[in-house]
């Protein structure tokens, strides 16, 4: 997979590139939007990892563009308060944040939810998701945890969908208001509840869920990892 | 003084109207006392008593009286009095004496009444003015700031045609008024009065002087009486008395600015330097590891060298906590806009705390209860996550124990209470007003991690949030401290979950 780094930090970026590149991916960087830019018009990147705070222009702004130019995954590098900032990264197109300062393994396994998804959308729609401890068959509508088989109502079902086809990746209340209630203004309040019915399911302690993590103030993340098959 | 000034109108009046009266009965019995003189064939005592009644009335009420008196006298004696009777003449020496001597008496003692009795005015009317002048400068010696000042003024009238002042201070950006609105004034109205007549007569205007050249100007409201009855008031006087109190309250109040920025300067440097001191620590660690590593990485055994990676890693979290705070203590001082604020659910919240707590404390025993569903509030996520997550490392770091921390979150009226209940040796009393200053340590935690500012940024942002945070210590024999965290809850809230279903 080859990536994108963009990050006007040399630190930031004379860190990162050796960590990734012994991890099997092609990086090439660039310090600025223009760079960004100009590297996306030549070349396909799978990923983006973009840093918001560039010197020529809001990180945001470039978002759009760089969709245009590439088919690839962005991921936003941002501060962990600024919660409306990655919200509107995030409706402009980004896919995923890390929220700074991250750990390797954190920024790892953020990519590697990115390219799974990259490789699926190859596919066509997957039928199954299946990890160590839960599985779902969209088809049939079928879940079951730890092998046991778990009953949920439609509304639950579709937000565990989409949660699901973006395992490991944050989805914003947005979205799942959409997928559950076709509206992205519907109240919050009945997400919450929704979520808090599903850990009450799928969670050993719903008040300490580790499979649907809550992202405050963005969305909600499906902390498992599929099996490769 | 203000108060009396009305009765005193009244009763003039009446004194004017008894000493017509009176100066009427005098001329009368001299008119009588002639006609008898006369009657006895005594005609220059006829004369005389006429010419003492003129006298005093010219004596007791002026020129206007005394010369009307004179000719009245002039015309009865010559028509009434003296032969020929009823008819005018001034043709011998005889007939012309009395005449000439009433009226030149009459002229000479009224003018001379006339200017005894206007001085005696004017030195009445002085007299009032300084009495007022002097009262108002003592009263002005109160005045600390520029609206005790226009108080002040305001209460010491009406005074003679003096009904209101106004005060306005000409600063920098514009003038302003010393009422205390808003804003520069706009000046405009103000000339465009002014230049349309009518205003410097009732609305005079006149300016304050200070130490350092006009510092303002002051606008009287007189009234519509005419000048003479109640004397011209002094306005330039108490122009000039208004401007010294004026300068000295400005003089006052550049003082204690400067003050207060010396203060807070000092406050700053005290903070720098806190805070390099906290930030130096973990970075000390980071640099004694890092460089070890790099000098001896050969020499180092596997183990030594996993636990200065971990010092590392350690410190970072730290210093990246630290720069959190403040951060925040920065937002906290800057005001916190509730545009900031959505729906925010306190028993997820509690959920992703717990996971970061649970992640930077890993031996740390925390016992939960939570006896809500969902606990909805209106705050902003990341500062309600960083409020909770201060108040349970607070309880680690300073309430140690053998037992572990409690966490219970009920519901109390419309509000959810968040208890963080630690067995630790609890916070003496003297200290618990404390605890939530900025870079407060208590003496018992100087030596430990922290950086006196957790509970500070905890307050403040729950604060901002409508909520408070209390302490209770205390709370288990004579040990540990329980803290309460309690948030009004958003009228959205659903009890209980299972009402969707």
């Amino acid at each position: 997979m080859n990536i994108l780094l963009v990050d006007d930090e040399p630190a930031i970026i004379s860190a990162l590139s050796p960590v990734l590149r012994s991890q099997g991916y092609a990086i090439a960087t660039a310090d600025s939007a223009a760079e960004a830019l100009k590297a996306a018009e030549l070349q396909q990147y799978e990923l983006v990892l973009l840093d918001l705070g560039l010197p020529d222009a809001d990180g945001i702004e470039i978002i759009g563009k760089l969709k245009q130019l590439t088919e690839g995954m962005i991921i936003i590098l941002s501060a962990r308060h600024l919660e409306a900032e990655k919200v509107r990264a995030l409706d402009e197109g980004a896919d995923d944040y890390v929220n700074k300062p991250f750990g390797i393994e954190e920024l790892l396994a953020r990519i590697r939810a990115a390219s799974r998804r990259l490789r699926r959308s190859d596919t066509a729609s997957q039928e199954k998701f299946v990890s160590d401890q839960l599985t779902v068959d969209f088809a049939q509508r079928e879940i079951r945890l730890m092998g046991e088989e778990i009953k949920l109502s439609p509304k639950e079902f579709a937000l565990l969908e989409v949660l699901c086809r973006h395992a490991g990746q944050v989805v914003t209340h947005r979205k799942l208001l959409i997928a559950g209630w076709s509206d992205p203004h519907a109240d919050g309040q009945y997400l919450r509840s929704y979520i808090a019915l599903l850990r009450q399911k799928l969670e050993y302690d719903a008040a300490e869920p580790q499979l649907i993590l809550t992202e405050p103030g963005v969305g909600y993340r499906l902390a498992a990892v599929p099996v490769h098959g | 003084m203000a108060k009396s000034f009305p009765r005193r109108l009244i009763s003039r009046n009446a004194q004017d109207a008894l000493a017509a009266m009176v100066d009427i009965a005098i001329f009368a019995l001299a008119t009588v006392g002639t006609y008898f003189a006369q009657m006895w064939d005594r005609p220059r005592s006829a004369v005389l008593v006429y010419l003492v009644g003129v006298t005093l009335i010219g004596a007791r009420s002026g020129l206007a009286w005394g010369v009307t008196a004179a000719v009245t006298a002039s015309l009865i004696y010559n028509l009434f009095l003296s032969e020929p009777l009823f008819h005018f003449s001034a043709s011998s020496a005889e007939e012309l004496i009395p005449l000439i001597a009433f009226n030149v008496t009459a002229v000479l003692t009224g003018a001379m009444a006339g200017r005894l009795k206007d001085s005696v005015k004017l030195a009445r009317a002085a007299e009032a003015k300084s009495a007022y002048l002097l009262r108002l400068s003592d009263e002005l010696q109160r005045a600390i700031r520029i609206m005790d000042v226009l108080r002040i003024a305001r209460g010491s009238l009406p005074f003679q045609r003096v009904r209101d002042v106004e005060i306005y201070l000409i600063r920098e950006d514009g003038v302003y008024s010393a009422a205390g609105e808003s804003g520069p004034f706009d000046t405009d109205g103000l000339v465009a009065e002014q230049i349309g007549g009518g205003a410097s007569g009732r609305r005079p205007i006149h300016m304050l002087k200070g130490s350092g050249g006009e510092i303002g100007f002051v606008r009287f409201t007189l009234d519509d009486s005419p000048a003479g009855d109640q004397g011209v008031p002094d306005l330039q006087g108490i122009a000039i008395i208004l401007g010294l109190a004026v300068d000295r309250c400005l003089l006052l109040e550049r003082l204690s600015e400067s003050e207060a920025l010396q203060k807070s300067e000092e406050l700053k440097t005290a903070i720098l330097s806190s805070v390099s001191h906290d930030l130096r620590t973990p970075l000390t660690a980071i640099e004694a590891a890092a460089t070890s590593l790099k000098a001896f990485d050969s020499s180092l055994s596997p183990r030594n060298r996993a636990e200065m990676l971990a010092t590392i890693s350690e410190q970072c979290r730290k210093l990246n906590r630290y720069t959190a705070n403040l951060l925040d203590m920065g937002r906290i001082q800057a005001g916190i806009p509730s545009v900031l604020f959505t729906e925010v659910d306190v028993v997820e919240m509690l959920g992703v705390v717990l996971a970061s707590v649970r992640e930077t404390y890993p031996g740390q025993e925390i016992e939960k209860q939570i006896g809500l569903d969902s606990a909805v509030v209106r705050a902003n996520p990341a500062m309600l996550e960083q409020v909770i997550f201060n108040l349970l490392e607070n309880a680690i770091l300073h309430g140690a124990s053998e037992r572990p921390i409690y966490l219970r979150l009920m519901r109390v009226g419309g509000a959810c209470m968040l208890e963080i209940i630690d067995f630790g040796p609890g916070i003496p009393a003297n200290e618990q007003a404390l605890v939530f200053e900025k870079f407060y340590r208590s003496r018992a935690a100087a030596h430990r991690d922290g950086n006196g500012l957790g509970l500070h940024i905890a307050n403040g942002f729950t604060q901002a949030f409508g909520g408070t945070v209390a302490i209770v210590s205390p709370h288990f024999e004579g040990v540990g401290t329980k803290i309460e965290l309690t948030l009004p809850l958003a009228e959205m809230a659903f009890d209980h979950v299972e009402a969707l279903q």
